[in-house]
């Protein structure tokens, strides 16, 4: 019996429409997260209209592809221009960038490719194989997890500062405050809107992004584009075998980020773009080297990368099972699903079990075509580095622009897009990282909600509501240790170059 | 020949502009020139994001209209705002019958009625054209919840106020607006409420054991109740849902008539000529009954509901007064 559907399934994933439909959402997938503003939800969205005519599994297993490869598409603009092309590939930029100014943005893009096939890969076998368990597990975190999970990612902003403490400190706070944009979600009241519709609803993210990532490097690059030497150097040639060896020698990193992007986009209300900050912040963490960090450390760009990947299909754990989507591309594709006729829940697993399980098989194949897709294409895109700054600088700009209009054809975000820009600028000129803002805004509103629905579910017993639960309980641990590790580091070493929380308090 | 025609658009600008300047629009009792309404594409806003309910239920239903209009209908979507960003936009478009979009009950008349918010628009910026699904509310609880009824529910709120969570999909929603109106039909009862940012928010609290009582929609909840993960006590309307039919209403409960519902349905910012405003409402809710269209709802766990005109504008009148009761605005 387990045979049979084993083979029937692979039938069903071999066949025309299926492999059709999975290399049209790969290509479109890259295309989609390649473009800055055009994210992977957004992608995935857009294509539903097609599948409406389609038969379920190869209309559910394109979306599917899309939304994974748009993940991996989105590294390609944040190594090649600093301009994450999905929120998810903000943590990629930090290293990938740094190391494609020093050249090596072919084998950068090599590795990137590998890894989000090997991220993707473990994903979708945990979807396939864990489903159900994983997302009984999901339901467990409740407020006081999501708040701490939220803190927890907050630690990494001590990864992120590579000069002061006290400037990375200040600029995630910053972060923070912008996150507290907008409608109050236990009162209703509004927050710092000063009165424009747009911030009811709070700061939109990706132009935020854009703006900080993007356009704020472009002006960092305008000021020596009167030479006309091109944007970095290019070394010429990149090889598998190279890119092979330095993930393997990365082996932990590759394991232990592939288990945080997992557990992150299994839980409903986190997806790849958190994946993939606390995955740098741990790959960090436990690196020999954390100084290379955020000047090209490949380290960096596996971590980031493996997790965002690994959270793609993870999403879907509890989408499929509970008709919980683990982030909003599931949400969307959820929708796909309905629109099919298909419910989520115990019946796709039953009486749908041969669609679902084509799906699940499906995107594995997809990972695969994706990687071997994305080395025939993507490292030759690297060749973007070869062009004069004086001609990429303008090119980004309009891709900015573009892509902030983009996602609502408004010029709200357009103008958002460019205070951030501007704001961006100052705060590299002065020492102050984006990224650390970036960081608080996208925790600090799930760190809120945690903490403000914690605070009415533990009405007058708040500790023990918090102390009461295991998972709460190893979340502190955790916050504890990471916050301490680099002070026992520096008083065991005497001397590190690594700044630690602990510079503050001396 | 060729003069006539072009007196067609001249009298349609001369029209257009008359009503533009708020200038009665001179009766003609015998209409020589039939409206060639519509000419180009229909723009139409979703203020909600791509893949969303909303969105999902307009591009099912687009084609169909399109078919009847001979016109494209272009779906964008203008998100923010908690929906104002893209009602603030329909209201403030030419109201030449070219930009139209969902209105979203209740979360647009809570947008205008907000005082914090001192929103410029109010009901009377919009067109009503027909309305398109009525999803109604429900109440549940966990599978393995010790309430088996309502009565037992409210009971132990009663004895025991505050210590019930009560989830919701966000504060001053359909849902919170639910457990205000049984706040207020049953004295003494009290629960905690606690907001989240949607229905899968609010799944997840209670699948999880983190809250007790789930307060979504019919149509998030159907999937969940067939597969015994949450037992419906009741649903708020005056008649039983065709989707759950054996769970009673609020109303034969003896709650008092709570109609308590999320429903959304097609506008146009105020002034639109009525005749274009009958094409439109005609063609939308002939595109609504389309066998397909009604098949796919149905799969979906989706009511329609089409409301046509002066009778939806008053519908979405009545939520209004509703609102303004039990938020005390």
């Amino acid at each position: 019996m387990e045979e049979w559907i084993v083979f029937r399934v692979l039938s069903l994933v071999f066949t025309w429409p299926v492999l059709t439909a999975m290399v049209v959402g790969i290509l479109l997938g890259i295309l989609v997260g390649a473009l800055p503003g055009l994210t992977a939800t957004m992608g995935v969205a857009l294509l539903i209209p097609l599948t409406i005519g389609m038969d379920p599994a190869p209309a559910i297993l394109m979306l599917m592809a899309i939304y994974g490869a748009a993940i991996y598409g989105g590294s390609i603009p944040a190594i090649l221009l600093h301009t994450p092309g999905t929120p998810a590939a903000a943590a990629t930029a930090l290293d990938g960038y740094p190391l494609a100014l020093q050249g090596k943005a072919a084998s950068t893009l090599c590795v990137v490719t590998l890894t989000s096939t090997i991220g993707g890969l473990i994903s979708g076998f945990a979807l396939l194989l864990l489903a159900p368990p994983l997302s009984v597990w999901a339901l467990k975190f409740g407020p006081p997890e999501y708040f701490l999970l939220a803190c927890f990612g907050l630690t990494a902003l001590a990864s992120l500062a590579s000069g002061s403490m006290l400037k990375g400190l200040i600029a995630g706070a910053f972060g923070l405050l912008l996150g507290s944009v907008g409608v109050d979600i236990m009162t209703g009241f509004a927050r710092y809107h000063f009165g424009l519709v747009v911030l009811i609803g709070g700061l939109p993210l990706i132009p935020v992004l854009i703006g900080l990532f993007a356009l704020s490097e472009v002006l960092m690059i305008s000021e020596t584009a009167h030479d006309k030497k091109p944007s970095s150097l290019f070394v010429k040639g990149w090889g598998i075998l190279s890119a092979l060896s330095d993930i393997i020698k990365d082996k932990m990193n590759v394991l232990r980020s592939s288990i945080i992007g997992i557990i992150v986009g299994v839980l409903p209300g986190t997806g790849a773009d958190i994946a993939s900050w606390i995955a740098y912040g741990e790959a960090r963490r436990f690196s020999k080297h954390p100084e290379r960090f955020g000047k090209g450390a490949i380290g960096g760009v596996i971590a980031s990368e493996v997790a965002n990947n690994a959270a793609t299909a993870a999403t879907m754990v509890p989408a499929l099972t509970l008709g919980i989507p683990g982030g909003a591309a599931a949400a969307v594709i959820l929708g796909a699903l309905l629109i099919q006729g298909l419910r989520p829940g115990r019946e796709l697993f039953t009486v749908h079990a041969e669609m679902t399980y084509t799906v699940m098989v499906g995107f594995i194949f997809a990972k695969i075509f994706m990687g071997i897709i994305g080395l025939l294409i993507v490292p030759h895109m690297a060749h973007i580095t070869r062009v004069p700054r004086g001609i990429v600088a303008p090119l980004v700009v309009a891709l900015c622009v573009v892509g902030s209009f983009a996602i609502a054809y408004q010029m709200y975000d357009v103008w958002i897009m460019l205070i951030f820009g501007l704001l961006g600028y100052l705060m590299r000129k002065f020492g102050f990282p984006p990224a650390a803002t970036v960081l608080g805004l996208i925790l600090g509103p799930i760190a809120e909600l945690g903490l403000r629905q914690s605070l009415v579910l533990g009405e007058g017993a708040l500790l023990a509501y918090f102390f009461g639960r295991p998972i709460s309980v190893v979340l502190m641990a955790l916050i504890i240790i990471s916050l301490l590790l680099p002070l026992i580091r520096r008083k065991r070493i005497g001397q590190s170059s690594e700044p630690g929380i602990g510079a503050i308090i001396e | 020949m060729k003069q006539k025609i072009l007196l067609i658009p001249l009298v349609l600008l001369i029209a257009l502009s008359l009503v533009a300047v708020g200038c009665p629009v001179p009766v003609d009792p015998v209409e020589p020139v039939p409206d060639p309404y519509p000419t180009r594409p229909i723009t139409l806003i979703v203020s909600f994001a791509a893949g969303g309910g909303t969105d999902i239920g307009a591009r099912l239903l687009v084609p169909h209209v399109e078919a009847l209009l001979g016109q494209p209908i272009t779906v964008i979507n203008v998100t923010g705002g908690g929906g104002w960003v893209g009602w603030t936009r329909l209201a403030t478009a030419a109201p030449d019958g070219y930009t139209i979009g969902y209105l979203n009950t209740p979360a647009i008349q809570v947008g205008y009625l907000n005082p914090e918010l001192a929103n410029p628009h109010n009901l009377e910026s919009f067109s009503a054209i027909v309305n398109h699904v009525f999803d109604i509310g429900i109440i549940a609880v966990r599978a393995d919840s010790p309430f088996m009824t309502m009565e037992e529910l409210i009971d132990y709120a009663v004895q025991h106020p505050r210590k019930l969570s009560f989830t919701t999909t966000g504060a001053m929603g359909d849902d919170h607006l639910r457990l205000l109106a049984i706040e207020a039909a049953v004295p003494g009862a009290e629960f905690k409420a606690v907001h989240g940012r949607g229905a899968a928010d609010s799944i997840a609290l209670v699948l999880g054991g983190h809250t007790d009582i789930l307060a979504i929609n019919v149509g998030e909840v159907v999937g969940l109740a067939r597969d015994g993960e949450v037992r419906v006590l009741a649903v708020s309307d005056l008649e039983r849902s065709p989707f759950l039919p054996d769970v009673p209403t609020l109303y034969e409960l003896g709650f008092g008539p709570i109609v308590n519902y999320s429903a959304r349905g097609i506008g146009a910012p105020a002034g639109v000529p009525r005749h274009i405003l009958e094409k439109l409402a005609e063609a939308f809710k002939r595109g609504m009954m389309h066998p397909e269209h009604v098949a796919a709802m149905e799969k979906v766990g989706l009511a329609l509901k089409p409301i046509l005109l002066d009778e939806y504008y008053q519908f979405l009148k009545d939520e209004e007064i509703m609102i303004k009761k039990l938020l005390g605005w």
